[in-house]
């Protein structure tokens, strides 16, 4: 059960924070997860992720100090990460913010610009959110990218020309529809229908209807949590049988267990998991031994967070200056090469990072079918 | 043949709103209780379903049996221990809606917290639609929401008509004190009524476990349906509820005949504006003198 484990870590971290001896050296940064609600899943998979980080830098003793991290529950909703925020910066006096989903991050990163803060995305996917300000990090390619990479792939390799999508109405979604929009015709294909759904709509058998009835190719799904898993199924179920497709949202658990799913291509940042490099080697054997679960590109992204948090307070440490939001951007700026999972990595000037990006097959063998270069 | 596709669905979908409805509306109207936690039984019935039939492979009646008496507890309980007592001292129509809210809440928790909160399916066969006609998908589950929803209301009116306890269930909403008066007791009367509201979420749980799959929030949305058409029905009527909640069914998809995704939920607020201006009362509702 995955929130009992979450539970546990959260009972284990409290009760750990007020039974060890607290020094000034001591270092907190803080998580805006969704860790209830329909989105839970991603917010368990997260925490696994920044937990065996944080134990790593700990077993490390770089920081000159032990890190911890206050989480706060957002429920992917921008209001709750709103308060959340406000929490984290102003009792907590954190320096560094893991954010989660478009719309918290965006409706978190005014708060962010304004208290100096850093807020790291690790799973929003929106291209609005390379232009949340200096204060607004991303390690993970945005949803332009994933587009332009699958779109192509589709078009050309698969012959597949006719799209339909189904996208979640929200910043996410729309940013998702005007890049398939923007995409498609250059390369011959075209977005023959475009179905939006309410967040908290339930019932896709009326929607299966109209995809059959535009006649795609392939049928684009961009949204998440539940919601996705909802209308692979009922799609399926309402004889759609044409090729799905979508974004790094399908890269769950519960995706990869479900049986309709089966065959769906996704993309994400490109991450060759059985690498030599020694971060992805040992991210990949420790997570799936903490976890039980095969590493994931979301896995990856918040642990690469965190250790990039690591990486910058150990060398503003070693200068001797504060670890703040202010000295930490200046660090970033100053190295902007940095060894994460999934190999080197380097800042573009608005906080995003570009990276190769793989497209996946659910259930594939292997999962992953193609690579594209980084752009 | 979009159109014919889409008014089947909406049967269908309207069929399973109906029977949810017919329950929250047998409740509401012979106790007056505002059981907010009618979604919750829909939930609960689902989920015993799911874990009983889907993970420990128990055969289907067993599993649907097992729902069946786990609902049935979980609202007689709620009369007993939950309604009773705020009956018996300030029995405000609020204080009973804010302590139906709050146990809604509650399993909702229960069930991410047992379930997990992401998504979960019943896998079954019929589920899947076949192509009877070229664009026509229909799944045998929409024969089966419907026959069962038929007979499930027939078996209520005759229920409801013909025997002693049924017709006490009609009495009670008008006069407790009648009630008694024939020596029947208005609080056995009641939890008859909370049980019989909380058995006819059940197939429609089931199917729904089936169908479109479950969240531990699914109990939000089959209470806004429930209420929707019970009010569209006529409060204390039926018959309004069950056409209500096809009504609603089919407008549902309909709206998605012509307009985006988005006006189909929309469509079930809009015919409940219609209905509070235009027809108060309701499809069958009485007409309310002073």
């Amino acid at each position: 059960m995955p929130s009992l484990r979450k539970a546990a870590v959260l009972a284990f971290s409290l009760l750990a924070a007020s039974a060890a001896p607290v020094s000034a050296q001591d270092l907190r940064i803080g998580a805006i997860f969704p860790l209830s609600g329909a989105n839970a899943d991603y917010g368990d998979l997260y925490m696994g992720a920044t937990e065996l980080a944080v134990s790593h830098l700990n077993e490390a003793k770089v920081l000159g100090g032990k890190l911890s991290i206050a989480y706060e529950d957002s429920q992917a909703l921008p209001q709750q990460g709103v308060i959340a925020m406000n929490k984290l910066v102003n009792v907590e006096k954190v320096p560094y913010v893991l954010s989660a989903f478009t719309g918290v991050s965006k409706a978190i990163s005014t708060t962010a610009a304004r208290s100096r803060t850093v807020a790291v995305n690790g799973g929003g996917v929106g291209p609005d959110l390379a232009e949340l300000g200096e204060y607004f990090w991303n390690v993970i390619p945005l949803a332009n990218f994933e587009v332009r990479a699958i779109a192509p792939y589709l078009v050309q390799k698969r012959g597949l020309k006719r799209f339909v999508l189904v996208y979640v109405d929200d910043p996410l979604g729309q940013s998702i529809k005007r890049e398939l929009e923007a995409s498609l015709a250059p390369l011959g294909g075209v977005l023959a229908e475009t179905l939006s759904v309410p967040s908290n709509a339930q019932q896709f058998s009326g929607i299966a209807a109209r995809v059959r009835d535009a006649k795609p190719d392939v049928v684009y799904i961009a949204s998440f949590g539940a919601q996705q898993s909802q209308i692979i199924k009922q799609l399926r179920d309402n004889g759609v049988t044409q090729q799905l497709a979508s974004y790094s949202g399908f890269a769950i658990p519960a995706i990869a267990g479900l049986a309709e799913a089966k065959g769906a291509l996704f993309t994400t940042q490109r991450i060759d998991w059985n690498s030599d490099d020694p971060v992805t080697k040992r991210f990949t054997r420790e997570y799936q031994a903490k976890t039980s679960r095969a590493p994931s590109a979301y896995a990856a992204n918040y642990y690469n967070a965190v250790l990039l948090f690591g990486t910058l307070a150990a060398s503003l440490r070693k200068a001797g200056l504060p670890v703040t939001g202010e000295n930490l951007l200046a660090k970033r700026r100053e190295i902007g090469t940095f060894d994460l999972v999934g190999g080197r990595v380097t800042f573009e000037k608005d906080g995003t990072i570009r990276s190769a990006m793989q497209i996946n097959e659910v259930g594939g063998e292997p999962a992953a079918v193609e690579t594209v270069p980084a752009p | 043949m979009l159109l014919l596709q889409l008014i089947i669905n909406g049967i269908q979908v309207g069929a399973l709103y109906g029977l949810t409805a017919v329950g929250f509306s047998l409740i509401f109207g012979a106790t007056k209780i505002f059981h907010f936690a009618h979604g919750a039984s829909f939930a609960i019935s689902a989920y015993v379903f799911y874990y009983l039939y889907a993970v420990l492979l128990v055969w289907w009646p067993i599993s649907i049996l097992a729902a069946c008496i786990v609902v049935v507890v979980f609202g007689v309980a709620l009369d007993r221990y939950v309604y009773g007592p705020i009956q018996s001292t300030d029995g405000s129509f609020f204080t009973i809606f804010v302590g139906s809210f709050g146990v809604a809440v509650v399993v909702q928790n229960l069930i991410g917290t047992v379930f997990g909160r992401g998504f979960i399916s019943v896998p079954s066969a019929l589920s899947k639609s076949v192509e009877l006609a070229p664009g026509l998908y229909v799944a045998p589950t929409a024969a089966i929401a419907v026959v069962i929803a038929v007979a499930c209301f027939v078996a209520l009116q005759l229920f409801l008509g013909r025997t002693n306890i049924g017709i006490a269930m009609r009495a009670l909403s008008e006069s407790p004190a009648l009630v008694r008066t024939f020596g029947l007791n208005p609080k056995a009367v009641s939890t008859c009524a909370f049980a019989l509201g909380s058995l006819l979420v059940v197939p429609a749980a089931v199917l729904t476990s089936m169908t479109s799959g479950l969240n531990a929030a699914i109990g939000g949305r089959v209470m806004l349906i429930s209420v929707a058409a019970t009010i569209v029905g006529g409060v204390g009527s039926l018959r309004g509820a069950a056409c209500a909640g096809l009504l609603l069914g089919i407008a549902e998809n309909l709206a998605l005949w012509r307009f985006d995704p988005q006006w189909s939920e929309a469509a079930t607020f809009l015919i409940l504006f219609a209905f509070i201006v235009l027809r108060p009362s309701g499809f069958f509702g009485r007409a309310v003198n002073s």
